[in-house]
């Protein structure tokens, strides 16, 4: 066995970036388990959402939040949880909880997790996202295209969302949301 | 820097003097000016030479109808041919040139065409440029192309950029003149989120041009007020230097805003932005455009229409002349008059052609001196103002393929019935050409859409009074010996339209390919109707009967760049990555694009001079040793559930419900029709958890139709998917030392061929506790391992394996040699799987399970698709070694005609074979099995290859397979 261990690298190496007034972060202390209904299960999985951690199971374009975990539907039978997590089992701390109420996969590494905030984020959105992200209530999420790319779109506070895509393309992504802050700020 | 005809007034600001320049000379204007009325103010008259006979040409609107005075705008790269002066917004530095003539503006020696005219009419080059033949592609064509356009481009890239955006909206109003301020106010009033987009840069329309007063105030006065008042209110954008050029389905309208070229610099700003606006109403209040008439040289600089006339007086303080003459046809003709002589400028002459006076001809070679009447009376005029009446501006109305109704009482076409559904129209776009008539219905129409989205609004139409309006049709002067401009643009004449119909060519959509009427940037805006007018007399019908070309977007012209926005260069399209991307950049590696994926196809080594030295290495090391590559990009679909074995049994063309836990499957997926699409292997982690690899090509499409099966043709199973192609970092780890490497890298696992043989998999840790997948397949043949980490430690992992595999000389390989590899080991890949391919075909028939049901299953057992003349997958090698094959060539019997008649078959993937030290093939070849040693022709008349090759095995190494079960 070779003395080796493997450190972990964010898809952006958790950049942060200020453009004018405004933030872009790269959320890479956030973990992201995809649990899907088992046929038949939907009563005893929200039954599990709630006593697992304080969660109701969100309706549809919707996310529900208790203190640092957010649950986002994502389909009809799918939510993402996301939560601060740091190790690379988010997977069975969340099966733990569950025990098998739902079909779990750690979907940590598939996304990348951008946090945008400031004055010119509606604006910077309207460049980026053909959603009417102005009337997003808090809390509402809406799986959408985003230069190409695929997206999901979720308003934290007025002028603070959170947007995810494909970790592979993260570059690409990232490029997309800070060409539209520069472009109106 | 004098500027001999500005006027008092207007609404310029006089404190912000810009200076610009006009063919190199520099010139001052005010904040406020258009280049067009900063030119006017300067005294220049000649902007412009005709498109065909280069005329001399002024301004002749002060809008985007303008079909004259067109310019070349700033200078190198940045240089735009063809925009329009008059909605150009003058900046300080701006530089501006005329275009379209050889030698000087004022002496453009191809004004030589003009003599030429006889030779020129409408349809010239259909008739001329037959003989000599040889002198078509010599010599016409490039006169041709020489002389044709109007501006020149840069020839260099555009240095600006442009932007896309997407913006939503309870109403849409197209136009912010009086109707549309009136509707926006009472509209935003009521509550509704409303954009109010027009294309000048100051909202308020005519009401800037005319001295029509409302609410008790100057138009202009409440124009601003109002728009003081819009942009306070939350609920209201008001775009201004905003164009919208369509109307699409569902609500959806396109828009082109402006945003920098009013600046000398935009700093890096998107230059222009391209809208798409998504609403549940709109109103159109675009007004109406002025036309001309058609008489005797009526194109010299100097003849402009009387409400642009009234626009450079009363907006710009400017005099378009010192002596102004005005023919007209209807009352809002005489109101420049009134305008004009309450700035001081001379009248010298009304001409009523409802009085029977007409204008038969004008004299001034570069700009009108005199204008001769019918009863040969004359009068000196260096300004004439001509009004033919109004046309409301129906475009947007026809964007649906609605026609538009001739409306004799206006003589113009008013919207028709079939309007985009959402659309309403208000104002004199709606044929109310009177203010107090417009402002009314704009009231009206804003409070119904309100009223019809649930709101409600108590406020009244603000005041105006109605200004005369009487026109009379009128359309050309008869009398005119001398020729009679109908499309500036395109130098179209009465003659032209008139021989059109002669020469058979009327209908209105024949007439506007024939004379070009109505083409390029303005559209035929001030030129169509006339067109129409003497087309219906010509062949005496009715305007309505005569009918009109299609309005289709844009309405105005969009710059190329706009509609691409940012997808330009490297950033047309996003850009994946594997996480090894940033070692391998660092590892001489050389990318290739595969979909959206950068895939290394070889890693270059010092001294090696060319990409077959990089990848025959690889491959070699391969097979000596340990080579690994990074399949990060292959599909990986998470399967899990209660059914998803069951699920997967009706997905697979073979047997998966029996698959143990611990072990990987190759499978093979049919489309409906029988016909192979992908294939990949899946691994069996948990009796309900199963993780399926795809091809990198097809991925999106497997998932799309394994959704769709779950969805929709079996939603009583109990299966879920997800992709999680992006959340593992996936290596290849090949060769003959593939075991001793991992064994390295493996916490706690005994990897002996025991205990994880070929097509065992199991989720492990490597490297002291980093979670891991082992999965013991191959696609090179060799004893091969794929191992996936999380991809936050893929960079991490391949530099570690790469560490570890030093003791065994550890090549990275690329796509290139992982090519080599499967064509050496037979393997079929996207060549092989072309959409024509049966599992017969592969050789894999035996495959698809006759016990049971699954896609394509049935439909694969067809006739047509087994028969015994069927193409085979074989391997072909050259039977002169030291030959290269090549890909796409077809199989014929030697001595068989080179035709399809005698096709056997043809190449699929061609490699040089390190293993083997000669060039190796696989391919398609009727009865293929059953000719393994046959001698045939391998021919490609596209390439050149006419090579002898001998079929043989597509396994052309370790056929028994024991290196990758060894």
């Amino acid at each position: 066995m070779a003395n080796l261990t493997l450190t972990a690298s964010p898809a952006l190496g958790g950049i942060e970036l200020e453009i004018g007034q405004n933030r872009i972060a790269e959320r890479s202390d956030l973990a992201i388990v995809s649990i899907a209904t088992p046929l038949g299960g939907k009563d005893i999985l929200a039954k599990t959402l709630n006593t697992g951690w304080s969660l109701t199971m969100p309706d549809p374009i919707m996310s529900t939040v208790e203190g640092n975990t957010r649950a986002i539907r994502t389909s009809p039978d799918q939510i993402l949880l996301i939560f601060p997590h740091g190790t690379p089992d988010a997977n069975a701390t969340v099966q733990k909880k569950l025990n098998g109420t739902g079909y779990t996969t750690d979907q940590t590494d598939a996304w990348v997790i951008l946090e945008i905030s400031g004055p010119d984020t509606l604006k910077a959105l309207e460049r980026l996202c053909l959603l009417d992200t102005a009337t997003f209530e808090i809390g509402q999420s809406a799986r959408t295209m985003m230069e190409h790319m695929g997206a999901l779109i979720i308003r934290l506070e007025d002028d603070r969302f959170m947007l995810m895509s494909a970790s592979s393309s993260a570059g690409s992504f990232l490029h997309a949301v800070e060409t539209s802050y520069n472009y109106v700020s | 820097m004098t500027q001999p005809n500005r006027l008092d007034g207007g609404q310029i600001d006089r404190t912000r003097k810009l200076k610009f320049s006009w063919n190199g000379t520099f010139y001052s204007g005010y904040h406020g000016d258009t280049l067009a009325s900063a030119l006017l103010a300067n005294g220049q008259r000649l902007v412009g030479r005709s498109f065909k006979y280069h005329r001399p040409r002024g301004i002749f609107s002060a809008g985007s109808e303008e079909p004259n005075a067109l310019v070349q705008l700033r200078t190198g790269a940045a240089q735009e041919p063809n925009t329009r002066a008059t909605t150009i917004e003058l900046f300080d530095g701006l530089k501006a040139t005329s275009q379209n003539h050889r030698g000087s503006l004022e002496y453009d020696l191809m004004a030589a065409n003009d003599l030429l005219s006889p030779f020129l009419s409408a349809g010239f080059y259909y008739k001329t440029f037959m003989w000599p033949k040889a002198f078509w592609e010599q010599f016409y064509e490039p006169v041709i192309r020489a002389s044709a356009g109007l501006g020149r481009l840069s020839m260099e890239p555009d240095p600006d950029v442009y932007d896309h955006g997407y913006l939503h909206c309870d109403l849409l109003i197209i136009g912010a003149g009086p109707a549309g301020l009136t509707a926006a106010l009472t509209a935003a009033r009521a509550g509704l989120r409303v954009i109010l987009a027009d294309e000048d840069f100051t909202p308020g329309g005519r009401l800037n041009a005319e001295t029509y007063a409302v609410d008790d105030q100057p138009g202009a006065t409440w124009a601003a007020a109002v728009t003081a008042e819009l942009q306070a209110m939350d609920n209201v954008r008001l775009m201004t230097r905003t164009t919208v050029y369509g109307a699409y389905d569902h609500g959806v309208y396109g828009a082109l805003e402006r945003k920098t070229d009013h600046l000398a610099n935009a700093n890096g700003k998107p230059r222009q932005v391209l809208w798409r606006l998504y609403t549940k109403r709109a109103l159109l209040t675009a007004g109406s455009t002025e036309r001309s008439i058609a008489f005797g040289n009526n194109d010299r600089p100097g003849v402009m229409l009387a409400g642009a006339v009234r626009t450079y007086v009363n907006r710009f303080g400017v005099a378009p002349g010192k002596k102004v003459a005005i023919f007209t046809n209807n009352d809002d003709g005489l109101r420049t008059a009134d305008d004009l002589r309450a700035k001081g400028v001379d009248i010298t002459r009304i001409i009523d052609a409802r009085q029977g006076d007409n204008v038969v001809n004008t004299v001034g070679r570069k700009g009108l001196h005199t204008v001769y009447l019918n009863g040969g009376r004359h009068v000196e005029a260096d300004c004439l103002a001509v009004s033919g009446g109004w046309s409301p501006n129906v475009h947007l109305t026809c964007h649906h393929r609605g026609r538009p109704v001739w409306n004799e009482q206006i003589a113009g076409f008013t919207p028709g019935k079939d309007l985009p559904p959402g659309m309403v129209v208000a104002g004199a776009a709606n044929g109310a050409m009177t203010l107090a008539a417009a402002i009314r219905q704009a009231h009206e129409a804003a409070q119904s859409i309100a009223a019809g989205l649930g709101k409600t609004v108590r406020d009244t139409a603000p005041k105006a009074s109605d200004e005369t309006f009487d026109t009379a049709p009128f359309w050309h002067v008869a009398e005119s010996k001398t020729r009679a401009w109908v499309d500036l643009q395109n130098d179209v004449t009465t003659k032209d339209i008139k021989q059109s119909h002669q020469e058979g060519f009327r209908s209105v959509e024949h007439l506007k390919r024939y004379t070009t009427l109505g083409m390029a940037t303005d559209q035929g805006k001030t030129a169509n109707i006339l067109g129409l007018a003497l087309m219906a007399e010509a062949q005496g019908k009715s305007i309505q009967d005569t009918g009109t070309t299609i309005f289709r977007p844009p309405y105005n012209p969009v710059a190329i760049g706009a509609f691409a926005g940012r997808a330009r260069g490297k950033d047309f399209r996003p850009t994946r990555l594997t996480p090894s991307h940033r070692w391998a950049e660092e590892n001489g590696a050389d990318f290739v694009e595969t979909g959206m994926w950068l895939r290394a196809q070889w890693f270059k080594q010092p001294g090696e001079k060319g990409w077959r030295d990089s990848v025959d290495r690889e491959a070699a090391m391969v097979r000596k040793s340990v080579g690994i590559c990074d399949v990060t990009t292959l599909g990986k679909i998470d399967i899990q559930g209660r059914d998803a074995a069951e699920f997967l049994n009706r997905i697979y063309a073979n047997a998966f419900l029996k698959l143990p836990v611990g072990k990987v499957r190759y499978g093979l997926m049919l489309r409906e029709d029988g016909i192979c699409y992908d294939d990949g292997t899946t691994a069996r982690l948990a009796e309900n958890h199963f993780v399926m690899t795809t091809t990198t090509a097809n991925a999106v499409t497997v998932f799309r139709n394994m959704e769709f099966a779950r969805q929709c043709l079996w939603p009583d199973l109990d299966v879920h998917l997800i992709s999680t192609t992006d959340a593992w970092a996936q290596f290849g780890v090949a060769g003959p030392n593939a075991r001793a490497l991992l064994s390295k890298v493996v916490d706690d696992l005994d990897l002996s061929n025991d205990a994880f043989p070929f097509m065992a998999c199991t989720d492990c840790t490597v490297f002291g506790g980093t979670p891991a997948r082992l999965f013991r397949i191959s696609f090179s043949g060799e004893l091969a391992y794929e191992v996936a980490v999380p991809a936050r430690y893929g960079d991490a992992m391949i530099r570690a394996l790469m560490e570890v595999g030093q003791e065994f000389d550890a090549v990275p390989y690329g796509t290139e040699a992982l090519g080599v590899l499967r064509i050496e080991k037979g393997h079929a890949a996207g060549n092989e799987l072309n959409g024509q391919t049966t599992a017969q075909m592969l050789g894999l028939g035996g495959m698809v399970s006759k016990k049971k049901d699954s896609i394509g299953s049935k439909l694969s057992e067809r006739p047509a698709l087994n028969g015994d003349d069927d193409m085979r997958l074989v391997g072909f090698k050259p039977v002169d070694k030291t030959i290269g094959l090549t890909a796409g060539a077809h199989f014929l019997s030697p001595g068989d005609p080179e035709d399809m008649a005698h096709d056997q078959g043809w190449m699929t993937s061609v490699a040089y074979s390190p293993e083997l030290g000669h060039s190796i093939g696989l391919g398609y070849l009727k009865r293929g099995q059953d000719r393994l040693g046959e001698q045939i022709r391998s021919y490609s008349p596209v390439r050149g290859g006419n090579t002898m090759v001998e079929v043989c095995s597509p396994h052309h190494i370790d056929p028994e397979g024991h290196r990758q079960r060894g």
